[in-house]
């Protein structure tokens, strides 16, 4: 059981733990954001299942849990950390370390004219004017213990800018590695990503963990798309199979801006991915879409709340699940649309793929619809594969594993074909099947 | 046992079938030999698709006496796989559709299933597609088809064909058809007809299960058999479908209750 007080006694834990590694510089106006999220912090409920958005997602192992501050990068071994990341991307890349920029490993020197691309720590000694203008513009800090842990505990992450009408060919790709031999840590990058009206660009995150490491990536990224910008952000969590991750997408959307989400997760033991998206501009369209798998000792958790608040907008979230083992997953996607949000669109679907007996998923669909012209849907399904096209496979002579991996891959296909990026679909798909191998191996200790 | 002859590819003794606890196959008895053509009819409810898919290993048909053997090897006891490893196929009454399974990737995944089976080398993507573009262009399917998904969104005629391409890539020993009539009209009916004489061959038996007699003017049969409660209650040739045509089934079935 988890109390208030254990609740208050762990963030004042880890934010005494994380204060050792501080930002070289702090302006003034940081100062007091930090201040404002620790303050946030002391009036929050407890996240236990009386609170709705922790209802299924318990919090009582990481609360069991005392990390130590952000392991400094130059503890890791490099070839240990470049093995770690393959990528056949054509790329900007951008690596973080345990949480820390590392320009060692980056390569993104050809950037063109209009977009800047640097480390929040470089942000704020070069451009610090421009990053206070939108830093926590977004984020409404004080929604979680973990969001206010970001804020007062900020240390690094990336700051992206892109000017207006700049279209990126590009990808830009962030790949965090997270690697620690011996202690549990914690690290809370902090992204700020900023396109300005008519901006174009692909984003790419790729959490990569050591497993067996053990840590909590705690990763906060508010996106600004101004009128016209186009965003796709394929997101890709492969994390130890050791590690808490959460990661905390706040959009704000200007007009007929379009925000293109795809999330893939496979890895973590405690894994929750939560979008908070507000329109309250006109002719805005979003599209948020997951893929996740879940076995033995893995919790994934993905949380939406898509906010109509003006009349026009479209959003779509689709989000597919394959549980296996004992895995469990939570879905709650909430979209609201409020009484002066006319003619709004809104379409919201989970269907989960349940492959034993013992996996679980808890899946909480919500459409809460205050305005009278609007065409909304929502839908869930829990199901299993089908007999017959197992049958239809085998008699071709198909091997029941094979049989079972293609189909589970047919059910996952619909959310990677979503990526129009080759070599990450490809390499999306490698990381399903090393996941589903996990599901034919016999199950150890039972 | 009963004496295996020297041509004879599947022999069925006795074979009795419980689905669901109910006898649905009441000691079957059938010899199929190299090369030949059977055709099995019957009226609804006689048994048909329980033998071609008790022969195939569906799961839920109990076999509790008799046996099947192919090529003299105890076919019930193999997995649905092997047996198509062994050559058996089973062109579906309704083919199923596998939504996010490429045709193309299924298809080569199931025939070098088979090739690996048979020590045979797999075929390469490029092979591969060389070989599936010329056989579906002997059945006429259309070469888009191809990228689909399996059977999603195919209309009655193009299962049926995408099953005849399926049968011609594996090249069975033994292939069951579970009519393969059903739903197609006359041109379909005709390509598809085509699509499995071109099959025929010295080395390849072939089960045609059909309700009515229509098919059996384009595959012209060596043998035809009557099913009637889990039994061939006759035997006989293309003129036996004939007769079945003009008068119905009902002469052999009631002649079979008055004896």
């Amino acid at each position: 059981m988890i109390t208030l007080d254990k609740q208050r006694g762990w963030f004042e834990q880890q934010l005494a733990a994380g204060r050792a590694h501080k930002l070289p510089q702090t302006p003034q106006w940081l100062q007091l954001a930090k201040q404002d999220a620790i303050d946030a912090a002391a009036q929050l409920p407890l996240h236990n299942r009386q609170h709705e958005a922790w209802r299924y997602t318990s919090i009582e192992g990481l609360l069991r849990t005392s990390f130590a501050g952000d392991k400094q990068a130059h503890q890791v071994d490099q070839t240990i950390v470049e093995e770690m990341m393959p990528s056949s991307l054509d790329s900007y890349r951008v690596v973080l370390v345990n949480g820390q920029f590392n320009a060692q490993l980056s390569t993104y020197g050809d950037l063109p004219p209009g977009v800047s691309l640097e480390s929040l720590r470089t942000a704020l000694a070069t451009d610090p004017d421009l990053l206070a203008t939108w830093f926590g513009s977004i984020a409404n800090h004080s929604e979680s213990i973990f969001s206010a842990l970001n804020t007062a505990l900020i240390n690094d992450g990336l700051f992206i800018h892109i000017d207006h009408d700049v279209e990126l060919q590009r990808p830009i790709e962030v790949i965090y590695v997270n690697i620690s031999e011996d202690q549990q840590f914690m690290m809370h990058p902090r992204n700020l990503v900023v396109l300005q009206p008519g901006a174009k660009a692909t984003l790419v995150e790729r959490f990569v963990g050591a497993t067996p490491s053990s840590y909590f990536h705690n990763n906060l990224t508010e996106i600004s798309l101004q009128q016209n910008a186009v965003l796709k952000h394929y997101r890709l969590q492969e994390e130890s199979r050791d590690a808490w991750h959460l990661s905390s997408i706040y959009v704000e959307q200007q007009s007929h801006s379009d925000y293109r989400g795809v999330t893939l997760a496979f890895g973590g033991a405690w894994a929750r991915t939560e979008y908070h998206l507000d329109f309250d501009h006109e002719h805005a369209t979003c599209g948020l879409s997951g893929l996740y798998t879940v076995g033995d000792k893995q919790l994934t958790d993905f949380h939406l709340t898509v906010k109509h608040r003006v009349a026009d907008c479209r959003s779509r979230e689709q989000f597919k699940g394959i549980l296996y083992g004992e895995g469990r997953a939570v879905f709650d996607g909430h979209i609201l649309v409020d009484k002066d949000a006319q003619r709004s669109d809104a379409q919201l679907s989970n269907d989960n793929l349940m492959l034993t007996r013992n996996a679980e998923v808890d899946t909480k669909p919500q459409l809460e619809i205050y305005a009278d012209d609007v065409k909304c849907s929502h839908g869930t399904t829990i199901g299993r594969l089908d007999p017959q096209q197992l049958f239809y496979m085998r008699s071709r002579g198909i091997d029941e594993a094979t049989a079972r991996n293609m189909l589970c891959q047919g059910f996952a296909a619909e959310i990677i074909d979503q990526i129009d990026l080759q070599p990450l679909r490809e390499h999306a798909t490698e990381r399903l099947v090393d996941s589903l191998k996990r599901n034919s191996q016999p199950e150890a200790g039972r | 046992m009963n004496q295996m002859k020297p041509n004879t590819m599947l022999s069925i003794n006795n074979l009795t079938v419980d689905v669901e606890g109910k006898t649905i196959l009441h000691g079957l008895n059938l010899e199929i030999g190299k090369g030949e053509v059977h055709a099995i009819m019957g009226p609804n409810g006689s048994g048909k698709s329980t033998l071609s898919h008790t022969l195939s290993g569906r799961d839920g048909y109990h076999v509790t006496a008799g046996e099947a053997l192919l090529d003299g090897e105890d076919l019930l006891s193999l997995e649905t796989e092997e047996r198509a490893h062994r050559g058996v196929f089973l062109a579906m009454q309704y083919p199923v559709e596998l939504p996010g399974v490429n045709n193309m990737t299924f298809m080569r995944e199931s025939l070098n299933s088979v090739r690996r089976a048979r020590g045979e080398e797999e075929l390469d993507a490029v092979a591969f597609i060389k070989l599936v573009r010329a056989k579906a262009a002997e059945v006429k399917l259309d070469p888009k088809l191809l990228k689909r998904d399996v059977n999603s969104g195919f209309s009655g005629g193009e299962k049926k064909r995408n099953e005849i391409l399926q049968m011609a890539l594996l090249e069975p020993r033994l292939a069951i058809l579970d009519e393969t009539d059903s739903g197609l009209d006359i041109d379909a009916l005709r390509i598809v007809a085509d699509g499995i004489n071109a099959l025929r061959s010295p080395d390849r038996s072939i089960i045609l299960i059909t309700h009515y007699q229509r098919l059996l003017d384009y595959i012209e049969p060596d043998f035809v058999h009557v099913l009637s409660e889990g039994r061939i209650v006759r035997s006989g040739d293309k003129q036996l479908a004939l007769k079945l045509e003009e008068q119905g089934y009902g002469w052999i079935t009631g002649e079979e209750a008055a004896a």
